[in-house]
């Protein structure tokens, strides 16, 4: 079976996955230009129940850094810079999107994944 | 209508054991279905992710039922837990939303070979599909439990033989709805 991923991946805050009617539906523009999503915390958690949340996203984001994945943030979230420092991860190339066309063309001159090159190299 | 705490790998598949993306990203064929039906989703972490990493071999359950998997499950479950629980205090029903046939999120099929080790090679078509829960799942159950909290389940079943995307979406359906398939 072939491996369809796209070594992608975006950290988008909980409104671009959850729109509000009339909001951007990020997700939608995510999906279609194939990045996979790890979807941020509620704004509306309280911070004992939305740090632990972090903290695991923190976990998988250093693993895609480590592997040579890209990833971007799409929004943002009170705390998940602090969350990312606590395991050695910079705050990703972040775009605050209006519009699906501001998110696409944020999301078109992203370089590509090493990772993505290194799979080419051994096939 | 409520919330839908879907396996880490259907917003992402960038997540799955090696050879096992279905699709570049978001798998829509479940996350259409729950917004068609206005089901708020929330996304939870990929208990294997982390722990295993992104070059783990494929595992049935029995390889990953260690005390310090357990351990990460636990912790993992206890986040997920107090999100499902705040939700809940607001009224919200829950479903969760596994993949049939993992090690981790099964939940109603999980994968066995008690057998199962070594240099990492076994047949096609090894039998290793059984009825239950994955062990990440069975760690949520259980905390939901312990804070009485009741839910639903639904699967991703593209590791099922006869998987089709309509009976999937059926299922789903029939789960969100909260009647019998």
């Amino acid at each position: 079976m072939r491996d369809e991923r796209s070594y992608r991946v975006a950290l988008v805050a909980d409104r671009y996955v959850n729109p509000e009617p009339g909001q951007l539906d990020g997700l939608a523009v995510l999906a279609a230009a194939g990045w996979g999503v790890m979807q941020l915390p509620d704004e509306g958690y309280p911070a004992e129940v939305a740090r632990p949340l972090l903290a695991e996203v923190a976990e998988q984001v250093e693993e895609f850094s480590r592997r040579g994945y890209a990833f971007v943030l799409v929004g943002e979230r009170d705390g998940l810079a602090e969350a990312l420092a606590l395991v050695g991860v910079a705050v990703p190339d972040r775009t605050v999107p209006a519009s699906a066309a501001e998110l696409r063309e944020f999301l078109a001159v992203q370089p590509a994944p090493p990772a993505l090159a290194a799979t080419a190299a051994r096939e | 209508m409520g919330v839908a705490f879907v396996a880490h790998c259907l917003l992402n598949q960038n997540s799955k054991v090696g050879d096992g993306a279905h699709c570049a990203g978001v798998y829509s064929p479940i996350v259409d279905v729950l917004r068609a039906r206005g089901w708020r989703i929330e996304q939870m972490p990929c208990p294997e992710l982390a722990f295993a990493g992104l070059n783990r071999f494929w595992a049935v359950r029995e390889q990953y039922d260690t005390a310090a998997f357990r351990r990460h499950c636990r912790r993992l479950a206890t986040a997920v837990a107090g999100a499902i629980a705040a939700r809940v205090q607001q009224g919200e029903e829950i479903v969760l939303v596994g993949v049939e046939g993992s090690p981790s999120m099964g939940v109603t099929i999980t994968s066995s070979d008690p057998e199962r080790g070594g240099r990492p090679a076994w047949p096609d078509g090894s039998p290793e599909l059984t009825g239950g829960e994955g062990i990440f799942v069975e760690e949520l159950h259980a905390e939901l439990d312990r804070r009485g909290i009741t839910f639903r389940v639904a699967g991703e079943t593209h590791a099922i033989p006869g998987h089709d995307e309509a009976g999937q979406r059926a299922r789903l359906e029939a789960v969100l709805e909260h009647r019998d398939a």
